[in-house]
């Protein structure tokens, strides 16, 4: 059952899912991660889609952000059907267009907060100048400007993944997949990370995609996607005032 | 901040492993420098000895090099003066030419009547002062630690020295005082039934000397040869000296004259000829120009005459550079092989423990040629790395190893040698074992770097 309450208008859809199934092969055994599952994101609104584990919260985050391709369906991101891109095509348009925060934060060991925050900008070649400023502009405005220069390993869960945000944000995506990036911090962080979100995406006018079981985290949400079993089972959009 | 950079700070992550792997190829390099210096103080001392003792060409007659050998004075230059001019007054060659000297190869019996011994000879006969300019020869820059003293003048046309096999087998080491070598027993002792003449009685006995002429008392042998005619000649060998040979083949049968003895012998009192014009250039590296030159200039004078280069002449000389180059690429086979192996491991636990992160800088945008890139340079790095700091090594050992005052002796040699690393002053061998393990290092990370690039994001990411 889908329970819709005002769906965004068509000009303002960032992600469009059609039909989209995936199954993985374990060994000879088909395995259906999502089935037949449609659904649209409005722009610059802050998503989440809960579930309980092995529903295909991270399988539909994975498609979304052209990571892993369907098995049927088709997912469009910004007006672009990922499944007309190749590999090279995806790996760009995810330079552009997608930020990633993920439960682990992922950030890259060798590299101090400011040149994870950079390394984005460095895949699309911007300019010097604008790099500096675009990255310490997001890195004050994550609350850690004064740690630009510390590695991730001097940094503790909660600074990493404002770290992480900060990389998410610096190259002006349409779009910010977060897969449970909560589940690694405690409640008072997470929290805070939680406000930091949604605080960014109202800044930066940016669509959020999250995956939660955290309710902090549903409580922000201007749209909830339930799924289970790897089918959309309920939609509930947050009532405007 | 590059790929190179990122490369960078990747390899000292690990640093015990990066150690290891960095020590592995130092070894490698050290080794490869090493040998390669050793191979190339060899091969430059070779090429340096044999440029000092026979020159770097020769001019024979057409055929001599073939067929002189059983009667070197039918292949004699006529009229050598003129073909000396010819080559002295060429402006191409001349200054090529740092000697240019006849010789003449004689073979024969050498006796010693008075101690009723003999046995054949190989002889050269060559003009003193021009072989001790030849010994002074150091094109290559080895220096002159073997530098011989030769007991012989241009002045004395009669004296020469004989190898210390042939003063043994003639009875000639007590008289000649030489070391290490006993006069060895008379054929009456050895073979009783032999008759006891051999050809003394060719020789015309010397009379007494008058009252007024110098009586020359130096220990002396008789020569005896056929004449370019066919004739029997002898001639009378006054010995200064022994020269030790470094094959006991040549020592028992090696003669050294004046040329005008050797002369005297081959062609008696017939038009004096040689068997070779030796030539000696300041350069090795212009030996294929001379040989032009000198082709050129006998065409041109219509003489029939033919130019062999040193490694034609002394056969031994490539033989000696194939075996130690065969030792040398099998020991860098062998070290680059353990290189390739040690880089494919490291850089495949590298990519093993980073899975998480490809997949993150994957998801991030970065695309499959960009993973590559980046573990190609890691190798890369970490090639230039231990490549530099192996050359480092082993320029400093090769100089502790110079300075160590060891001492070998070489094949076919007789005096010990300074044992010499040549690394410093040899950019070939620098440049290509510097280049040679950078190649093979980033090579050896292809094969991790491109299962890095093929790991599919979703899959990368899970290793988080």
């Amino acid at each position: 059952m889908t329970r819709t309450s005002s769906l965004p208008p068509p000009g303002d859809i960032v992600v469009r899912l059609r039909d989209v199934s995936k199954t993985y092969l374990l060994g000879a055994v088909a395995v259906p991660g999502l089935h037949e599952l449609s659904l649209e994101i409005g722009r610059a609104t802050f998503s989440v889609i809960v579930g309980p584990s092995g529903s295909g919260k991270t399988t539909l985050l994975n498609l979304i952000g052209g990571i892993d391709r369907p098995s049927a369906g088709t997912v469009e991101v910004a007006g672009q059907d990922l499944g007309g891109l190749g590999d090279d095509r995806r790996s760009d348009f995810r330079a552009r267009n997608i930020g990633f925060i993920f439960q682990s934060f992922n950030l890259i060991p060798v590299l101090s907060a400011y040149e994870n925050v950079e390394y984005p900008l460095l895949l699309t070649r911007v300019a010097a100048a604008e790099r500096r400023r675009r990255v310490m502009a997001l890195l004050d405005a994550v609350g850690i400007g004064d740690q630009s220069r510390r590695r991730p390993n001097q940094m503790s869960g909660g600074q990493r993944q404002r770290v992480a945000i900060a990389r998410a944000l610096v190259k002006d995506p349409v779009l910010v997949l977060a897969d449970e990036p909560t589940a690694n911090l405690d409640s008072r962080t997470g929290a805070q990370i939680i406000a930091l979100m949604h605080a960014m995406q109202t800044r930066c006018r940016t669509s959020f995609v999250v995956s939660s079981h955290d309710p902090q985290v549903m409580e922000q949400a201007d749209e909830t996607f339930t799924i289970r079993d790897g089918a959309l089972i309920d939609r509930h959009c947050r009532a405007t005032s | 901040m590059t790929t190179l950079v990122i490369a960078w700070r990747n390899i000292f992550r690990n640093r015990r492993r990066s150690a290891l792997t960095l020590l592995a190829i130092v070894v490698g390099a050290v080794a490869v420098l090493l040998f390669g210096g050793f191979v190339t103080s060899i091969l430059f001392g070779l090429q340096t000895n044999t440029v000092r003792a026979i020159g770097h060409l020769q001019v024979f007659r057409q055929g001599y090099f073939e067929f002189g050998a059983g009667k070197p004075g039918a292949y004699g230059i006529k009229d050598y003066a003129r073909v000396l001019r010819l080559i002295r007054d060429d402006a191409a060659l001349q200054p090529l030419i740092r000697v240019l000297t006849p010789t003449l190869q004689v073979f024969g019996i050498a006796g010693n009547f008075a101690e009723n011994t003999s046995r054949t000879f190989y002889g050269r006969a060559l003009i003193p002062s021009d072989r001790l300019r030849m010994w002074a020869w150091d094109g290559l820059g080895i220096g002159n630690t073997s530098l011989r003293q030769l007991a012989m003048s241009d002045d004395d046309r009669d004296g020469g020295v004989i190898g210390v096999g042939l003063a043994r087998i003639l009875h000639e080491c007590a008289a000649l005082k030489v070391l290490n070598c006993t006069d060895g027993p008379s054929e009456a002792d050895v073979s009783p039934d032999l008759p006891a003449e051999d050809f003394s009685s060719l020789i015309e006995i010397d009379p007494p000397a008058s009252s007024g002429a110098a009586v020359d008392r130096r220990p002396k042998i008789d020569l005896l040869a056929a004449t370019v005619a066919g004739a029997p000649n002898v001639v009378t060998l006054q010995l200064n000296g022994v020269e030790r040979q470094g094959a006991k083949e040549l020592d028992d049968n090696y003669v050294l004259m004046h040329l005008d003895l050797g002369q005297r012998l081959l062609y008696g009192r017939g038009e004096h000829q040689v068997t070779g014009l030796v030539i000696q250039l300041h350069h090795s590296s212009d030996v294929a120009g001379a040989r032009r030159e000198l082709r050129r200039l006998f065409a041109a004078q219509g003489l029939d005459l033919d130019v062999r280069d040193y490694t034609e002449l002394n056969p031994f000389y490539l033989q000696v550079i194939a075996m130690f180059g065969a030792i040398f690429g099998f020991l860098a086979v062998i070290m680059g092989v353990i290189v390739l192996f040690t880089v494919v491991n490291t850089m495949s636990m590298s990519v093993m423990e980073r899975t998480a992160e490809i997949g993150t800088i994957r998801a991030l945008g970065l695309r499959r040629s960009g993973v590559r890139r980046l573990f190609l340079a890691e190798g890369l790095v970490l090639g230039v790395l231990s490549a530099s700091l192996g050359l480092l090594v082993g320029l400093g050992l090769s100089f502790l190893v110079n300075r160590a005052g060891l001492t070998w002796t070489p094949p076919t040699s007789v005096d010990p040698v300074p044992l010499r690393v040549m690394v410093a002053g040899n950019p070939l061998l620098l440049a290509g074992c510097w280049f040679g393990l950078v190649a093979l290092s980033a090579l050896s990370s292809l094969l991790p770097a491109n299962k890095a690039a093929r790991l599919e994001v979703v899959d990368a990411l899970r290793h988080g």
